[in-house]
């Protein structure tokens, strides 16, 4: 296979926007396109878009041929949608590294946009059960913050994590916000306004949850012969895994708290990485709700099983601990527009791993994990370096 | 025109448009069945259209015991979509082994437990687009029935 890189990303402000969905497309490809100035929409041999709900929200289908267009570009080895719920912008990015890797494409853009808030709010909500079984899960109102209020549950009660160390990885992310622009959030909150603010599930209040946000964000990727011609400082790709439990929620693992699909996505990814937990600076990982950023410490292997809660109380998680996790600002600080987020992740890593992150900035980053999962069940997990594999 | 809002979150239940619309008919007769292969008698829920173990579709339909165990529940303050009222008690109750996801009406928060037992009590929702009625699995704590 070939080697893949990152050479450019770009972002929108991420936020209630008042913008139509081609608007999103447009912002975040003018500012990949911006991040290196040698590449034309024309020299692109392919677009794949990661995008959730466009029908809903946009009354809008045959969404890569949309993007392409607005965005100049005229596929001629790839154009694809990836959906695949809120891992919908990763799962783009395997797709359009598998095609770079096998010498189908050289240069491909992958662009992840969500325009998730309606005029009339609980739409919004209503929209977001159609990432659920509708038949079996969805027709009586199910969305996520009740399925991850399970594990959150569960986990409290078998390993003793408390409801303030939930409330940690909030004041963490809010406050990695702060730091950026693009972020939805970037006030911070304190402890006592997390434990303050209104209950969703129990036990995950609105702090512990990642909002109903819009935007989009791009990236592209190049082979390396390209990589090497178009910027002095590629992104690499290194390693990258997938694995699903189920869909469902009762074909789940009997203990809510218990993710295997992304330990085994994650061990995949440091495999093909040849690199292990340890060796990883900085990690964007699926901070949908608290609990979820608890139980990747534990399955991303930077904790035991268990440790989840003192590992983010400790600072663990935090700049000068073991590895600085959603520097970005997380889902639950930037916001959380589906398609978008798997990518914003990507472009993060891109920039921190090249030492353009300003204030976010993780001293010396040379690997990056990025982590996007859709449902508790189905986890995506890649992994970037600064250098390529030796 | 005024402003238009599709909304039906439930599923089609009819003969015309799903294949399982028996499980839907036992279920407004008030019983709780789920798929078994007839081959190696692999018992499925969600019901299934062909058993992922032989991969056979012979499948029959087989009644569930009425009284399960709540395995973890959560409610639901607000934040709940376009036409469900918070709170809802949402759980994941077993069933003669199986894990079925339902809501527990009348449930006491406070006082609701895992380990708890409750009672298959389906429920009627918004009629289809041709005014045929549809029902859900729901369960009802059992010690509500008094």
């Amino acid at each position: 296979m070939r080697k893949v890189a990152l050479v450019g990303a770009g972002v929108t402000k991420f936020g209630v926007r008042k913008a139509t969905y081609r608007d999103l497309i447009w912002e975040a490809g003018k500012a990949c396109f911006d991040s290196v100035p040698s590449v034309k929409p024309r020299d692109l041999e392919g677009l794949v878009v990661g995008s959730v709900m466009p029908e809903r929200t946009a009354f809008q289908s045959h969404i890569s041929s949309l993007a392409a267009e607005a965005l100049g570009i005229t596929p001629s080895a790839l154009s694809a949608r990836t959906e695949h719920m809120c891992a919908s912008g990763t799962v783009g990015i395997r797709y359009a590294y598998a095609f770079i890797a096998a010498g189908l494409a050289d240069l491909v853009m992958v662009l992840g946009v969500e325009k998730l808030n309606q005029p009339v709010a609980d739409e919004a909500i209503l929209n977001m059960g159609t990432g659920v079984d509708r038949d079996w899960e969805a027709c009586y109102g199910l969305t996520a913050p009740p399925c991850f209020a399970l594990a959150a549950q569960k986990h409290m009660a078998q390993y003793g994590t408390t409801e303030e160390q939930l409330g940690l990885v909030g004041v963490k992310n809010h406050a990695h916000a702060s730091k950026n622009p693009n972020a939805h959030f970037q006030k911070g909150v304190t402890l006592e306004q997390v434990m303050g603010s209104r209950m969703i599930a129990s036990p995950l209040r609105l702090f512990m949850c990642s909002p109903i946000t819009d935007g989009a964000a791009a990236v592209i990727l190049a082979s390396e012969e390209r990589a090497r011609d178009l910027t002095d400082r590629p992104v690499w790709i290194r390693g990258t895994g997938q694995a699903l439990d189920g869909f469902t929620l009762t074909s789940l693992h009997e203990d809510y708290a218990h993710w295997p699909a992304m330990k085994r996505a994650s061990q995949s990814a440091y495999r093909m990485a040849s690199i292990g937990p340890a060796d990883v600076d900085l990690a964007e990982v699926h901070d949908c709700f608290a609990i979820a950023e608890i139980i990747a410490y534990e399955e991303l292997g930077f904790c035991q099983k268990g440790e989840g809660g003192p590992f983010v109380a400790t600072g663990r998680s935090d700049y000068g601990g073991d590895v600085v996790v959603n520097p970005r600002g997380g889902l639950m600080g930037c916001g959380h527009p589906l398609g978008a987020t798997g990518v914003a992740q990507a472009a993060e890593v891109y920039a921190q791993l090249r030492g353009e992150a300003g204030p976010r900035q993780v001293a010396d980053a040379a690997i990056g994990l990025t982590h996007n999962n859709s449902g508790m069940g189905e986890h995506v997990v890649m992994i970037y370096g600064r250098e390529t594999a030796s | 025109m005024s402003y238009f809002r599709a909304t039906d979150p439930f599923p089609l239940e009819s003969a015309d448009q799903n294949k399982l619309h028996e499980f839907y008919e036992y279920l407004a007769a008030n019983r709780l069945v789920t798929t078994a292969c007839r081959h190696c008698r692999r018992l499925s829920w969600p019901p299934r259209g062909f058993c992922p173990e032989c991969v056979s579709d012979e499948i029959e339909w087989v009644d569930l015991p009425h009284e399960g165990t709540v395995h973890g529940f959560s409610v639901q303050e607000t934040g709940v979509p376009a036409g469900f009222q918070a709170p809802v008690c949402f759980a994941i109750v077993k069933v003669g082994g199986l894990r079925i996801f339902g809501p527990i009406l009348g449930a006491d928060p406070a006082t609701l437990r895992v380990g708890a037992t409750v009672r298959f009590d389906p429920i009627r929702v918004a009629d289809d687009s041709r005014g045929g009625a549809r029902h859900l699995v729901a369960f009802r704590s059992a010690a509500s029935d008094a």
